[in-house]
């Protein structure tokens, strides 16, 4: 099979026999993002009018030869086979644009075997990755500038005309005489679908590919985080997020931070913000950030650009004032020992290896998260927590936990780091080799043969083949267990994501949560103690949280990776809540309930009267309408179900959950602790069940410990 | 019986001018270029004697270049202790101008005329083999990534220090001369013209060459 007939989208043709079995056999050999074999070899015509010099390459579609017309014209050629109508749409589109940080696109031609040929400039200088490769350890900073100006004004220009190139990546751009050539724009339209196949990429191809990416996002923000990973490889020498295999760096791309440690401080802001996880966060324009990079000494060439950018000024403006992306992007943090920055950035290979114990962390993480959630907190929420922890400190049976249980864990965890510590140390160097990222080999004689073999690499889709046998090799040396695989099918299930793996998932989810609700249940029955079980109030409570899990999993199976309009979202769960309070008052009515605590009617809830309470002071349908929709709607469920959540289960959540539900009581009073206790089982179960990817790669760490 | 007729028709008049610009430029000359899949393409001269000069129709040059230039402007020579250059027109070594013959060394940079800078490598230790690289924006005519100055050898694979560096190629593949005429070698399977060699096997001027993972093609210029 051709690497794109993976994709779902194109239905694989039946090999057509007449037409060059050998090109075919060929692909089929042809190792991924190994060499290139090319079908037609110097002094073919294949198409009218054109000799074929040599292969240069293979782009997402098919092979790009070198090509001289009969006229004397050196083009570049790419084949497009079978004619994909799909390629092509993306082709005319972008025909005509005219641009000097363009490679210009002449023409699409047929052959006699219907296979088209998409004509173009053919750009002699070297790529961004050849002189990448130069400089292993980053390119000097006018040369950075110049080239990010290059690219910056030729990807304004596509987005300016409504266009996405999609596969920014240095082997895509040339110098040619001088100028910053941008290749294989419109070209990329659609191979990125069967990137996200992830199983027939070679590894370099996602090293500049957005998180959002893997939910079909493909705007404007895509070309800005590409960039920022461009601009990253240019100072640094190297991709911030590198890996073994496609899942792995592509699940770095979704959740681990970029080290910036060794990239000079007045880049860091734009790096960062080019590139944050989430899209919005990002610049808006290539103006914005193309404002937002340093001045540099020799930068000449900044003049053209600013002149062209001039609109996006106002704009770039605000850039100053936005908070950067991520806390631990602060000087602080990065000099942290303890800091994200710190067990992203490779350990030094033979030197201590950075302790990153898993319990350490998830309290670190935990800490922080915590103290991320309080900083987004309005007032009245700050008071009320204040208000809760105020209450809790002054019961003594706090104090009494807090003395008892606490000292023991503390000296129980200190032994536990201890021990850990001396099998670190035994299994420390082969953790090392094992996670230190192999850096490409540096080229020792930078002006011997290597540069300048113009557009050597053009086109290829191989970028990084010099660097991959290493990591294989590193990867074998590693014994790496089986646990690493299931961690990168996850990421690569995460991103590849069809409408029916959803739903499989979902399903999943939907039955877990039924286990997970009965336990609960269970739990809640040993918490409460022995004393006055009654049967039909422990089904109940595990009937409405299951049904209530199940409301919110749905919706934000739907809304997965999504950033929708978050008020749309409240009313949809609004409604979800109302139709929630009606099924729960229809099941205590069916299990003919009567709740032994009745609520304590507070301020409001004592005004409402008859329609909402009876005599008694048991809620009627209108209390439960109005707790449940209350509930659903106060708390933004759909981040609790979010695969790229903090912590698969976040306490915090839960507790705000109970918070919330503790507040509507106060309006719509409601037997308690039932309600709070449906909020609190709904909480941890949707946290427990829906599919969340770790936040750091813990398999490099863990390995030599495995 | 149409299809079989027409290719046979352009190729006997390719033949015959071939034989027009073999007897003229190539058999004199002897270049050819050299086309490597996925890496580039090489101008190759094997003669001790080079000539460079503006690429003018009718050039007799060994190597036209598009630039302002003399039509013969300098010639480098090849002999037993190194190359030299002498400078026909204006020519500056490492930004020296040059009024007579010199010795040309590793990493040394050749300006011919105003603008064209070429840097001169000898990448591999054990061959005379040299290779020029454009530094200005100027090309050879026809166009190709470099100029080889080949000696008895050439070796093409992914160490750095090789005549044509390509780096996702499994092994060395050497073009060597012997007897008069070009060969190639290769550390794993080789195929030549589509016939199977047996590690090594005679070249023609238009002879394409195939491996596992790698392919090139010469062609007579």
């Amino acid at each position: 099979m051709l690497t794109w007939i993976e994709n779902p989208l194109f239905k694989p043709e039946p090999t057509d026999e007449s037409m060059e079995p050998h090109a075919t056999q060929l692909d089929q050999n042809a190792p991924r993002g190994g060499p290139v074999k090319f079908t037609y070899a110097n002094g073919a015509r294949p198409l009218a009018g054109y000799t074929i010099k040599r292969g240069v390459g293979r782009g997402g579609f098919g092979e790009v030869y070198f090509a001289v017309s009969d006229g004397g014209k050196e083009v570049a050629l790419k084949l497009i086979r079978h004619n994909l109508d799909i390629e092509l749409r993306g082709v005319t589109h972008c025909l005509n644009l005219k641009h000097p940080n363009l490679i210009a696109l002449y023409d699409v031609k047929q052959d006699e075997q219907d296979n088209s040929w998409v004509v173009m400039e053919y750009a002699t200088g070297e790529s961004l990755e050849d002189v990448i490769r130069r400089h292993p350890q980053g390119m000097p900073a006018d040369q950075v500038a110049d080239w990010m100006h290059g690219i910056a004004a030729g990807v304004a220009y596509l987005h300016d005309h409504g266009i996405v190139h999609r596969d920014l990546k240095p082997g895509n751009i040339f110098r040619d005489d001088g100028q910053v050539k941008l290749g294989d724009y419109g070209l990329s339209k659609f191979i990125s679908c069967s990137r996200r196949s992830g199983q027939t990429e070679s590894i370099g191809t996602v090293h500049y590919m957005a998180p959002e990416i893997s939910n079909g996002r493909y705007g404007k923000e895509i070309d800005i985080y590409a960039l920022g990973i461009i601009l990253y490889e240019m100072l640094t020498g190297r991709v911030p997020f590198e890996g073994e295999s496609v899942g792995e760096v592509l699940m770095k791309h979704l959740t681990a931070e970029p080290s910036l440690a060794e990239v000079a401080a007045d880049y860091r802001d734009v790096i960062s913000r080019a590139l944050a996880k989430d899209p919005t966060r990002r610049f808006e324009s290539i103006g914005q950030l193309v404002s937002a990079l340093p001045a540099v000494a020799g930068a000449a060439y900044r003049a053209p650009l600013v002149e062209t950018l001039a609109a996006d000024a106002p704009l770039a403006a605000n850039v100053e004032r936005l908070p950067p992306p991520q806390a631990v992007y602060t000087p602080q943090a990065a000099n942290a020992p303890q800091g994200q920055l710190a067990q992203q950035a490779p350990p030094p290979s033979g030197g201590l290896f950075p302790d990153d114990e898993p319990i350490w962390r998830a309290v670190r993480d935990g800490w922080r998260s915590t103290r991320d959630s309080w900083d987004n907190l309005g007032t009245p929420s700050k008071i009320g927590v204040v208000v809760l922890g105020v209450m809790l400190i002054s019961n003594s049976y706090t104090w009494d936990f807090a003395i008892n249980v606490v000292p023991p864990l503390i000296s129980l965890y200190i032994c536990y780091r201890v021990a850990r510590f001396v099998l670190m140390q035994q299994a420390g160097h082969s953790a090392a080799t094992v996670s230190a990222p192999p850096r490409p080999e540096p080229i020792p004689r930078p002006t011997a043969a290597g540069p300048s073999e113009p557009a050597a690499t053009m086109y290829q889709a191989t970028s990084s083949d010099a660097r991959r046998p290493e990591w294989r090799h590193v990867g074998k040396r590693g014994r790496r267990g089986s646990g690493r695989h299931w961690r990168e099918q996850a990421a690569a299930a995460l991103v590849v994501k069809s409408p029916r793996e959803r739903l499989a998932d979902l399903a999943g989810s939907m039955i877990f949560a039924a286990v997970i609700c009965a336990v609960m249940c269970v739990v809640a029955i040993l918490l409460r103690g022995g004393e006055s079980i009654v049967k039909e109030q422990y089904a109940w409570l595990a009937l409405v949280s299951l049904l209530g899990s199940w409301a919110i999993l749905i919706p934000s199976k739907l809304w997965e990776g999504t950033l929708g309009d978050q008020t749309l979202r409240r009313v949809a769960l609004l409604i979800v809540g109302l139709a929630m309070g009606a099924v729960a008052y229809l099941a205590a009515d069916m299990l003919m309930i009567t709740f032994p605590d009745t609520p304590s009617l507070h301020a409001v809830s004592s005004n409402l009267g008859g329609r909402f309470y009876d005599a008694k002071g048991a809620p009627l349908l209108y209390a439960y309408l109005a707790y449940f929709g209350g509930l659903f709607a106060t708390v933004r469920w759909w981040k609790q179900a979010d695969p790229l959540r903090h912590t698969r289960l976040s306490l915090w959540n839960t507790g705000w959950s109970v918070f919330a539900a503790w507040v509507i009581d106060w309006i719509w009073a409601f037997p308690q602790p039932w309600g709070l206790m449906v909020a609190a089982i709904i909480s941890i179960s949707v946290q427990l069940v829906s599919p969340f990817v770790p936040q750091h790669d813990r398999v490099a760490r863990t390995a030599g410990m495995e | 019986m149409f299809d079989f007729f027409r290719p046979l028709s352009t190729d006997s008049a390719a033949s015959v001018q071939w034989i027009d610009s073999a007897v003229k430029n190539s058999a004199s000359r002897n270049r050819l270029l050299l086309w490597v899949d996925a890496v580039g393409g090489f101008f190759v001269c094997q003669g001790n004697e080079v000539r460079l000069g503006q690429a003018v129709p009718g050039s007799e040059v060994e190597v036209p270049l598009l630039a302002d230039l003399s039509r013969h402007h300098a010639t480098i020579r090849r002999d037993e202790e190194g190359y030299t250059i002498e400078p026909i027109r204006d020519v500056w070594l490492n930004h020296q101008k040059i009024e007579r013959v010199s010795w040309i060394n590793d990493g040394n940079l050749i300006q011919l005329g105003p603008a064209l800078q070429m840097r001169f490598t000898r990448p591999h230790p054990l061959s005379a083999t040299a290779r020029l690289d454009f530094v200005s924006n100027h090309r050879t005519q026809p166009s190709a990534s470099a100029v080889l100055l080949m000696a008895d050898t050439c070796i093409l694979g992914p160490g750095s220090s090789n005549h044509v560096v390509c780096r996702a190629w499994p092994h060395d593949v050497v073009l060597y001369r012997q007897h008069g005429g070009l060969y190639c070698r290769a550390g794993g399977a080789l195929e030549i013209d589509g016939k199977p060699c047996d590690g090594q096997g005679p070249l023609t001027p238009q002879s394409r060459v195939s491996g596992d993972e790698f392919s090139f093609s010469l062609e007579e210029i």
